[in-house]
């Protein structure tokens, strides 16, 4: 009896000391010690990748050739996971790639800010409020990442349409839809929600015709209003598109990667709200339905004082951690990363919009030309401003949107308390 | 300390209080043999290489317990009273636990537990009545017996990804559908169907091995009662009524643990495939749960927490199905 009462002592006592713990030890520090880097990342084994990184490499071995550099490419579905792992455990590499927004700004602490030590490149490279918060930027942006809206222009031209001239308001838009659907048996929207990404895609591609230039420079600056109108719109246009039948079947069970785009390859649709880099893209398309075919038009203008202007983020980038050795060092790998010649090997192999605004594009094909030409009147993504939390719930409630099971006023009164609390 | 250790050779206290006895019968027969040990205790002192073998000899497996699973067991608690981002390692006492229980998904997982303990029967009976039919030889029999076991070697990422093509919007379970005259079914779009759609393919994915269970246990049965039985004139519902349930009655109980165990903890790849916790959150279970919290909306003590309620009910269905095997086990 005695001896079972110390083992049991013995066992309790770590419960009994909670709230003493933490998982990061303050002052450890991990990463490649003296003389060396480790970079974590999910390109740098991608075929497409590999001139850039070589370009990345050569220029950082000019700068400092006693330094060695190794690059560990993470499979990308497992990514955060593992460098959560890292983070808590305050080791782990020394340069890490990061997606703009929520993924950023959540591990932000673990970052260190680096508006000193890249001063040079802010004016060269776009896309740098993703990967900024609280006033410090945190990662230097490699491409930039957006959501055009695209079309088939053969469809059009099938449907007796003008490809050249897409649509400028939504009326004349789902005019279009009702041709194309007639004389192609086309849907109009490609739309997978299965992950809960169409709704995100949905927001940004048609908010900015929807939204006033004050609504949607508010909502972008933190001071969102889910009960104004142009932001009630948009909600109600994705219940509506639905209803009215312009979506392909089983949206909630299609998966966006890579289902919906498969649809829009196929030209079992004339509408798709894509990418600007990576997947999903202009170069994507093209290689399916043909580069001359593939159009991109700005958001159709659904609510009166709506101003359309390309949706746009900083999509990738490399910050450095803060239990780094050395931090000039690893900024300065990160410029490397970002320099013109990586950047120009980067968007010519992996198709990705690269966010050196100095690349001359025009040689892509003319999707890609049109979508450079809107970078300079672009603004930052609806979607990407919103924290992971309320993210989730709007993919979750969109699902609920569209099955019926959630009116448009609670969905939106459910978001503005999670963004709020967020 | 060492003086109250039983002597060497007389048995671990487990086997000593034997559970399945009554209990004064038990404390009985205890106090009988320790006064026994008692007395040889005290009549001969063993040497004292010989009194401490028995540590030296449990101490590897008390230590691999103690330090691998033990201890991070308690860490894992203790973190999960810890906070996440801003309050990373300070000490929040039962927040955590509140957040859980107020989220609508972790409701809808555990929901979805209490849902898969009562499909378990289901999850038992198709193994056992096809073993039956192998067991009784149906035309083709020695077939079906390596076809239903074929899918047990497939991992769920490839079960997920053929059922994700099958039980596509425009795949071929709607055209069949169709083709009967029936309405096409959003099998994993609806979130009325898509937990029974994923709980169907991870039964016809695990099957296979609790029909061979079966089968071993049909090579247990006398045959001669089955014979007796037709001799008798009895119909083939009243032969598995009477003769096979009641003759395979432990082999039951076995398969009913080990499937509510794979039940509970091995659908995750499954749902990571076929439906990622949607539609509408409808098919999250709490190891999923878990996965979540902690790698994509990095709150790891937040995931420590849900854990920890895992853990909770995995030892509490543990507990009643010991008892319950115990129970059945004093029956025999």
């Amino acid at each position: 009896m005695k001896r079972r009462a110390l083992w049991s002592t013995a066992l309790i006592a770590p419960l009994a000391l909670y709230g003493c713990g933490s998982a990061a030890e303050p002052g450890s520090s991990g990463g490649g010690g003296e003389g060396a880097l480790v970079v974590w990342d999910w390109k740098s084994g991608d075929a497409t990748a590999e001139s850039y990184i070589e370009a990345a490499k050569a220029d950082f071995a000019e700068r400092h050739p006693d330094v060695e550099v190794e690059f560990v490419a993470q499979p990308f579905d497992q990514y955060y996971n593992l460098l959560g792992t890292a983070i808590q455990s305050g080791e782990g590499p020394d340069v890490m790639l990061f997606n703009g927004g929520g993924q950023l700004r959540d591990r932000a602490d673990a970052l260190l800010p680096l508006e000193d030590l890249l001063a040079e490149d802010m004016d060269r490279l776009a896309g740098w409020e993703a990967f900024s918060a609280d006033g410090h930027v945190y990662a230097a942006p490699v491409t930039l990442q957006g959501h055009p809206v695209y079309y088939n222009k053969a469809l059009y031209e099938q449907a007796g349409l003008d490809p050249e001239a897409p649509p400028a308001t939504w009326d004349a838009f789902l005019d279009n839809c009702d041709a194309i659907a007639e004389a192609t048996g086309a849907d109009c929207f490609a739309m997978g929600n299965k992950e809960g990404y169409g709704i995100q895609f949905f927001l940004s591609g048609l908010g900015s015709g929807t939204l006033t230039p004050q609504e949607y420079d508010d909502w972008i600056a933190g001071d969102r209003d889910w009960n104004a109108p142009g932001v009630k719109r948009i909600f109600e246009l994705w219940v509506e598109t639905e209803q009215a039948g312009l979506n392909n079947d089983g949206v909630n069970s299609t998966a966006m990667f890579n289902d919906e785009f498969a649809l829009f390859d196929a030209g079992e649709a004339a509408h798709v709200i894509g990418l600007m880099s990576d997947v999903g893209h202009w170069k994507e398309f093209g290689e399916f339905i043909g580069a001359e075919n593939v159009g991109v038009m700005p958001a159709p203008v659904a609510s009166p004082g709506a101003a359309p202007s390309l949706p746009y983020d900083g999509g990738i980038g490399y910050g450095v951690a803060e239990w780094t050795d050395d931090p000039e060092l690893a900024a300065d790998l990160v410029r490397s990363l970002t320099s013109t010649a990586a950047l120009e090997a980067f968007y010519a192999d992996a198709g990705a919009i690269a966010a050196d605004t100095t690349i001359d594009a025009s040689g892509a094909g003319p999707a890609a030309a049109a979508i450079v030409a809107q970078i300079p009147t672009g603004k930052p993504a609806l979607h990407v401003a919103l924290s992971a939390e309320t993210l989730e719930l709007m993919g979750r409630l969109s699902q609920q949107l569209l099955s019926g099971s959630v009116t448009v006023d609670d969905a939106l009164a459910q978001l503005a308390e999670s963004d709020q609390a967020g | 300390m060492p003086s109250e250790a039983p002597p060497f050779g007389s048995p671990p206290a487990s086997v000593r209080a034997d559970a399945a006895r009554p209990a004064e019968e038990t404390a009985h027969a205890a106090r009988i043999r320790g006064a026994r040990g008692r007395r040889r205790g005290s009549g001969q002192r063993l040497p004292r290489a010989e009194r401490l073998a028995p540590y030296v000899l449990v101490a590897p497996a008390v230590l691999i317990i103690a330090g691998l699973r033990l201890y991070p067991l308690a860490l894992g608690v203790n973190f999960s009273f810890t906070g996440d981002g801003d309050r990373n390692g300070q000490a929040v006492g039962w927040d955590n636990y509140a957040t859980l229980f107020a989220d609508p998904l972790f409701v809808e997982s555990m929901r979805n537990v209490g849902l898969l303990v009562l499909l378990l029967p289901v999850a038992v009976a198709i193994p056992g009545i096809l073993a039956t039919f192998v067991y009784l030889r149906v035309p083709g029999h020695r077939v079906y017996r390596s076809v239903y076991f074929f899918p047990a070697v497939l991992s769920p990422v490839i079960i997920g990804a053929i059922f994700n093509l099958l039980l596509a919007f425009d795949g071929p379970a709607n055209a069949l559908l169709g083709a009967a005259g029936l309405g096409p079914v959003d099998w994993l779009g609806d979130p009325g169907v898509a937990i029974y759609a994923v709980v169907a393919v991870h039964i016809w994915a695990t099957f296979g091995m609790a029909l061979v269970v079966f089968l071993a246990g049909f090579a247990t049965l006398d045959t001669s009662l089955i014979d007796a039985a037709r001799v008798d004139g009895a119909s083939l519902p009243l032969v598995i009524r009477h003769v096979i349930v009641p003759g395979l009655s432990r082999t039951i109980q076995f398969v009913v643990v080990t499937t509510m165990i794979g039940m509970l903890t091995s659908m995750f790849g499954l749902l990571y495939v076929m439906t990622g916790g949607g539609p509408e959150g409808s098919t999250y279970l709490p190891e999923y749960y878990i996965w979540f919290q902690q790698g994509q909306m990095s709150r790891p003590a937040l995931a420590s927490a849900a854990s920890t309620v895992l853990f909770g009910v995995m030892l509490a269905v543990g507990l009643l199905q010991l008892a319950i095997l115990r129970r059945s086990g004093r029956e025999d």
